[in-house]
């Protein structure tokens, strides 16, 4: 009989403790080890002050060590995450209030009598609208004499991809694939322009660290003492530099789309009172994904229907509007995440499976994509079969939006490539489709051309 | 590369650096709250705040 309690892959670090499923249900265990921490943690009233903020993930606690592990001290029940991002998928606005959140739990601690030991992005998942702390064993008692234990890995893993997107391109959020653990400072140093040496905060934190660590990589450090002052004066430099980054401000391709496909005759309000029925005549559906969501003009009509929502799209400044516009507005039950579908963030990590794959994290009830099949389809050259099998693999239920060849926008990108698209019709879309999902609906666009589909996968 | 240093967490160095870092921010905070201070003096609302978290 295979065993019914099944270890987290990604949580191996750590030795306070570990997550784990059992029966569908994601557990936390805290080890015999941490238990003076943890007990700490909890009675200094830490725990508390975190999760009457919103800032830490709230848990139930069992008293009893479910796994029957020797080493077991406590089972912890966290809320459950709907779906979980990594920073790669993150916008540079969620990653900055991510590190800010992040600065916050250390300074907190510190007033506690506890310090972060961990200062990573993989620690901070998004709940109920906002980002939030999910780590409930990153807290230990505070030894005056050490410095940040997790300095260097917050230097890493936040200010180093902050940076390089502040002063590149938003599009650097993609490094953090490459290097996991945090983008190492060397690298950094040298990706960074040479202005950066005269800013002090980032000299101090990038450059001189840089520096300071390679030449003294393998010396034993001896005990430096390290007063709460000069803790909380380093926690001050990070949040003023990180203040003052900003999204760099081109405008993306797609970020002004909606200004133009509001004057077409109306066609989003039609779209809308297509889509908003259809809903309506589906109360089961309660998680979906807008793939191509651009600004989430759809997400959040899905979302006012107390949909759990990700809006998915690969253009990064439209993510970032979407997590201004969620923050502004205290919007509950939309996710904003970049996504790219010709390229799904792979699994990674140890054994491959460590972090999972966007595909493999993505099951929902409904899928919807919206005025993105031609870019899918010409733009991209993937076939409807290949397409309808990825839909058919996400959701049991499909929103589709056929774009015909004529459509002004399908000839706008086919002047800039060659017309091999012979099989792209309303006809073929339909037939390899069907392969996969039976049509429930299908409703014209107003005069636009366009026409919504609303499907059901086979052998539902 | 020094064969060595493949065997030496990269992260070694970094408490050394705090102690530097923290010296010149004791400094350089010094002067940034007595500017403050003065600035405070003749105007006030300072200090927003506009990361997710509550104030």
């Amino acid at each position: 009989m295979s065993n019914p309690i099944k270890r987290n892959p990604s949580s191996y670090r750590d030795p306070s403790g570990y997550i784990f499923e059992k029966d569908g249900v994601l557990f936390r265990q805290v080890n015999k080890c941490f238990k003076e921490d943890f007990e700490f943690f909890i009675q200094s009233g830490l725990y508390d002050s975190l999760v009457n903020q919103e800032l830490l993930l709230p848990h139930q606690t069992i008293e009893e060590c479910i796994t029957g592990d020797e080493n077991g001290y406590l089972t912890l029940l966290p809320e459950r995450i709907n779906f979980i991002s990594y920073a790669w998928e993150w916008s540079f606005d969620m990653l900055k209030d991510a590190a800010l959140l992040t600065l916050r739990l250390a300074k907190e601690s510190i007033q506690y009598g506890l310090s972060l030991k961990d200062a990573t992005p993989h620690n901070i998942q998004w709940h109920n609208g906002k980002l939030i702390f999910i780590d409930t064993l990153s807290f230990e008692k505070y030894n005056e004499a050490t410095p940040w234990i997790a300095y260097r890995q917050f230097c890493e893993s936040f200010l180093a991809p902050l940076l390089l997107m502040h002063y590149n391109k938003q599009t650097l959020n993609q490094l953090h694939l490459a290097w996991p653990d945090g983008i190492p400072l060397s690298v950094t140093a040298k990706l960074l322009p040479t202005k950066t040496k005269y800013s002090l905060h980032t000299y101090l934190h990038i450059h001189l660290h840089a520096k300071i660590s390679k030449k003294t990589a393998g010396k034993s450090e001896r005990e430096v003492r390290f007063s709460k002052n000069k803790f909380l004066n380093l926690i001050q430099s990070l949040e003023l530099l990180i203040r003052r980054l900003k999204t760099p401000t081109i405008p993306t391709q797609w970020s002004a789309y909606y200004d133009e496909a509001i004057n077409r005759n109306g066609y989003l309000e039609q779209k809308k009172k297509i889509i908003t029925n259809w809903l309506s005549l589906n109360p089961q559906i309660k998680s979906a994904a807008d793939i191509g969501a651009n600004q989430g003009v759809f997400s959040l009509l899905l979302s006012e229907k107390k949909i759990n929502t990700l809006a998915a799209d690969f253009d990064p400044s439209c993510i970032n509007n979407l997590y201004q516009q969620i923050k502004k507005q205290t919007l509950q039950f939309i996710q904003p995440i970049i996504f790219d579908l010709s390229n799904p963030s792979p699994a990674i990590g140890v054994q491959n499976n460590e972090r999972e794959s966007f595909t493999e994290r993505l099951k929902v009830d409904l899928v919807m994509v919206l005025a993105i099949l031609h870019h899918l389809a010409i733009g991209k050259n993937i076939p409807f079969a290949q397409l309808a099998s990825y839909f058919s693999t996400i959701a049991p239920l499909l929103i589709i939006e056929f774009i015909p060849k004529e459509d002004e926008k399908v000839k706008l990108i086919l002047s800039q490539k060659k017309d091999i698209f012979s099989n792209y019709s309303q006809t073929a879309f339909e037939k390899e489709f069907s392969f996969f999902f039976r049509q429930i609906e299908k409703q014209e666009i107003g005069t636009s051309g366009r026409t919504l589909y609303f499907m059901k996968r086979n052998e539902e | 590369m020094l064969h060595h240093l493949l065997y030496i967490d990269p992260g070694s160095g970094s408490y050394l650096v705090q102690v530097l870092v923290a010296a010149v921010l004791g400094v350089a905070f010094f002067f940034r709250n007595i500017k403050n201070a003065v600035i405070a003096f003749f105007t006030r609302n300072r200090n927003k705040q506009d990361d997710n978290t509550k104030a």
